[in-house]
């Protein structure tokens, strides 16, 4: 076998091919659920560990819907605004009366609802797969040689895409957006200016589990995947790498940090031959490590992250 | 004070070693020294949590690494080179300690939610480790690695020195009237006496490793520990040197952290990944807030609710008016969660505080009572 | 003697264990411009502070007849109270434009359009930087921006907090003339917290020197300008 050996490079040419485009599959739903994390951080600088189990139970809901024979995209949106509504009952009640400075009570009771969330999903649901409706046509899209871009990928790419233009126009065009912007620019200047701050946070939880919700649905949807109640543990460390890459407070940067999640796992992993395989977890938190060190405002976010 | 406590624990030891469950309606809750010693082996790596949390104020919750890094240590050890377990903790301490300071460098650097997820990513990075096909001679890969000995097959033995009377001890009680029946029937078995002693052992560890926290925490650097909690700047300017303060107390978790993970294979036997996943992480933060974040008691409180009510939650099979299929799920983990909850918005001090209130409203109440 | 348009009476305000205003008393009358001078750690702040509801309190603040020390900063806003807090306040991640518009987050009128012009009028500056974030703003334009953003809320009573906090001496000059003009265009009211004694008073009508969280001196400020104590406490002589 020479380097020159024209076959060999075509079948390497496929094999990176595909693997660009699992890039982009996996990119998008972790961008989708980093998106989520990024605008309670905007607006907290909180970390809702919670985010992953939340979407989680909103892509059951969207399920057990579907089950009950509701349209699949009508049980996608009653789920997304069932969890709107639920976070921002979440926010009112446990959330709001911390104070957003101190730290460890706020990660505490996130990391509370994380473990309950994810019981009560399996007390009722169990732990065995479940299949989750189709969302988007199947079958291939393109196909490059061997190198086969499906359906799902270019619409989990294309929601991810979508979602990102609504939450920017809702924020920009919208006057609880503006008011959103404004509690995370300057929390004090805004209750001088007439804004609720905890009515507006709230609008920031609903938003945020919204969008989590269809993530978890899209994730979920996936071909290769079921659904079940640990089905967002693995994505929520790439989706919190994702967001943390992007710099936390940016949307966009949550896209990017995604796609390079993505690309990480499915690319970069699979040419470096002393990682193994199911290194791709260690090479997130690693790549995690990295940004929090050396450069935590990411590649987007605005550079007021805590230092010593 | 201490002489109560250890006189307690024996009397545990004994009266538990063989019965060890109580049954409420159809369900047997286990009480056994089984869960007991795994109840320690949880509250020296809270302990750990409370060192580092607790009084650094670093929000560090990735404690489940290095318990999985001192049980497997002890297990390779132990099955591999024939060593004693209690032997194990001369390479399991230093190896935990420096790990967790180079592990704890970035926190020089990173801090408050920054941590915490750094922190909860190694610890889900725990399991994969162990699992690489690259460490699979000495971690046993996805299926564990046993504690027994690879050349002779059988299991380290933890035998009661001979001039330790447990037996006489056992029957002295059993005579006690009244009382006696709780102690057992007959002379121990061999099974029993080991795993008496391995309570008693386990026990003498672990209070060794509260003795020398609480000693510690009074000396200098647990102040400089609680200054940095309280406040870095002020810390800092009065002479506190941050990095080290920080670096020594990652140092000093992690190494409790593997003391636990010790305990933890000793009694189970088998070192498997998914026993030190990041869902243990989180459990272990439950033991320390219930139990209450920056107390030492709190850990031992912590230690039990984390070794017991998972336990006595999946034990529970039937409750009247509550379906079957319910109490099948995960309701421990509910109940811790639901805990971790319930604390933090209403009991911020754990449970330990509380009781410490109570305690103090009791005697202010006696002493008025007195005066008057 | 006019009914009075803000009327404090016995206001304390603590933060958490420790009282900063021991009781003070001041009254603002509609249309007046009053500074509250004070060296720094008085209390100055606070003051203003406790009237948007930003600090605990107790005793009595009566603004045009109703008690707002009870209300919730938001609810003060709505009342007409604007506050440009200390350091301007500004959003600097919003562009001007929507610095303004958040201004008016109260208000669900027509005229928000119009009132954004005349604060573009007034400060062409801001204009031309409308889409700039307000974080790129000088100094002076940031709080050119932070006192057109309280207007846009139609105060009644407009709260400044040292306004002239860290500006060249003739761009202070600048802004508390427009502070005069607004004042007789509008009618608006205003209450200044200065330690820039000598320029509050020569356009304020009254004052109040703040000393350690009580008052020490009130009166018309063409009369504290010639008050020996505060000349030379704050007039350098």
């Amino acid at each position: 076998m020479t380097p020159y050996d024209e076959r060999t490079w075509g079948a390497d040419m496929d094999l990176f091919l595909q693997r660009l485009f699992d890039a982009l599959t996996n990119g998008s739903t972790y961008a989708l659920i980093a998106v989520a994390m990024v605008l309670i951080f905007k607006a907290t600088t909180l970390i809702n560990f919670a985010q992953g189990e939340q979407a989680m139970l909103g892509a059951f809901i969207v399920l057990q819907l579907w089950k009950w024979g509701i349209p699949m995209w009508g049980a996608v949106v009653i789920g997304m605004v069932f969890s709107g509504i639920l976070a921002a009952c979440l926010e009112r009640t446990f959330i709001r009366k911390f104070d957003p400075a101190d730290h460890l009570p706020l990660v505490i009771i996130t990391l509370g609802l994380f473990l309950v969330i994810n019981a009560v999903a399996a007390i009722i649901w169990r732990f065995d797969p479940l299949s989750f409706p189709q969302l988007f046509p199947s079958g291939r899209a393109v196909t490059i040689g061997n190198a086969r871009l499906s359906w799902y990928s270019i619409f989990a790419f294309g929601s991810c895409l979508l979602v990102l233009f609504v939450l920017q126009t809702l924020l920009t065009k919208t006057k609880i957006g503006l008011a959103f912007r404004a509690v995370s620019s300057n929390l004090e200047s805004s209750r001088l200016c007439g804004i609720k701050i905890g009515q507006t946070l709230q609008f920031g939880w609903a938003l945020a589990a919204a969008a989590g919700t269809l993530g978890a649905s899209i994730y979920a949807a996936n071909p290769v995947l079921q659904i079940e109640p640990t089905i967002m543990l693995r994505a929520l460390i790439f989706s919190i790498t994702a967001a943390a890459l992007g710099g936390l407070d940016s949307l966009w940067g949550a896209l990017i940090g995604g796609l390079t999640i993505g690309f990480v796992q499915s690319v970069v992993v699979q040419y470096i031959p002393f990682i193994p395989n199911e290194m791709t977890l260690a090479a997130a938190v690693v790549v995690l490590l990295i940004v929090l060190t050396f450069r935590p405002s990411g590649f987007l976010g605005t550079k007021t992250v805590e230092r010593v | 004070m201490w002489v109560s406590l250890v006189l307690f624990f024996l009397l545990v030891a004994f009266a538990y070693v063989d019965v060890g469950s109580i049954a409420i309606g159809s369900n047997k809750y286990n009480l056994s020294l089984i869960r007991l010693n795994k109840a320690i082996a949880y509250s020296v790596a809270i302990l750990g949590l409370q060192v580092v949390v607790g009084y650094t104020g670093q929000i560090a919750l990735g404690q489940s690494f290095f318990f999985g890094t001192g049980a497997y240590i002890s297990a390779w050890l132990v099955a591999d080179y024939s060593w004693p377990f209690l032997l194990t903790l001369v390479i399991v301490i230093p190896s935990c300690f420096l790990i967790g300071m180079i592990l704890g460098l970035p926190a020089l650097r990173i801090r408050g939610l920054y941590l915490a997820l750094l922190t909860l990513g190694l610890a889900a990075l725990f399991p994969t480790i162990v699992k690489l096909d690259s460490l699979y001679k000495y971690t046993g890969g996805a299926g564990g690695k046993l504690t027994t000995n690879k050349i002779t097959g059988s299991q380290y033995k933890f035998a009661p020195p001979s001039w330790l009377p447990l037996d006489e001890i056992a029957q002295a009680l059993q005579k006690i009237p009244l009382l006696g029946g709780y102690f057992g029937d007959g002379p121990l078995s061999n099974r029993e006496e080991s795993r008496m002693w391995k309570f008693i052992l386990f026990s003498l560890v672990a209070s060794l490793c509260f003795w020398l926290i609480s000693n510690l925490i009074k000396s200098k650097p647990g102040r400089a520990m609680r200054a940095v909690r309280d406040n870095e700047t002020s810390a800092a300017v009065s002479g506190v040197n941050l990095a080290m303060t920080k670096t020594i107390s990652f140092g000093i978790a992690s190494a409790l952290g593997g003391i636990g993970g010790m305990i933890y294979v000793a009694e189970v036997g088998i070192a498997s990944p998914d026993d030190f996943s990041s869902l243990v992480a989180i459990y272990l933060i439950v033991g320390l807030v219930v139990g209450g974040v920056g107390t030492l008691s709190g850990a031992v409180i912590g230690g039990l609710v984390y070794a017991l009510i998972p336990d006595w939650a999946s034990s529970t099979q039937s409750i009247s008016f509550v379906p079957q299929r319910w109490l099948q799920g995960p309701t421990g983990s509910l109940i811790l969660g639901l805990l971790l909850i319930v604390l933090t918005l209403f009991m911020p001090g754990g449970i330990s505080t509380a009781a410490k209130k109570v305690k103090n409203r009791f005697v202010t109440i006696q002493s008025r009572a007195n005066e008057e | 003697m006019t009914d009075a348009l803000l009327k404090v009476q016995e206001l304390t305000a603590t933060y958490g264990q420790i009282e900063v205003l021991h009781g003070i008393n001041f009254e603002v009358r509609p249309q007046e411009i009053v500074v509250i001078l004070g060296a720094n750690g008085a209390g100055k702040t606070t003051a203003l502070r406790a009237l948007s509801g930003m600090v605990q309190t107790t005793g009595s603040a009566n603004f045009n007849g109703s008690e707002i020390t009870n209300l919730e900063p938001d609810a003060i806003v709505r009342k007409g109270v604007a506050h440009v807090p200390q350091g301007r306040g500004t959003f600097p991640e919003l562009s001007v434009e929507e610095n303004l518009k958040v201004g008016a987050f109260i208000r669900s009128d027509n005229e928000i359009k119009t009132d954004m012009e005349s604060c573009y009028e007034t400060y062409p500056v801001l204009y031309e930087r409308r889409m700039q974030s307000a974080g790129s703003l000088s100094g002076g334009e940031q709080q050119m921006l932070a006192v057109s953003r309280a207007l846009m809320s139609k105060p009644i009573l407009l709260l400044l907090d040292e306004p002239s906090l860290g500006l060249a001496p003739q761009i202070v000059e600048g802004l508390f003339e427009r502070f005069v003009t607004m004042n007789q265009e509008l009618g608006t009211t205003m209450l200044i917290v200065e330690q820039n004694a000598q320029i509050a008073l020569a356009m304020a009508d009254r004052g109040y020197v703040l000393e350690s969280g009580e008052i020490a001196v009130e009166g018309e400020a063409s009369l504290l300008v010639n008050d020996d104590a505060i000349r030379r406490a704050y007039l350098g002589g």
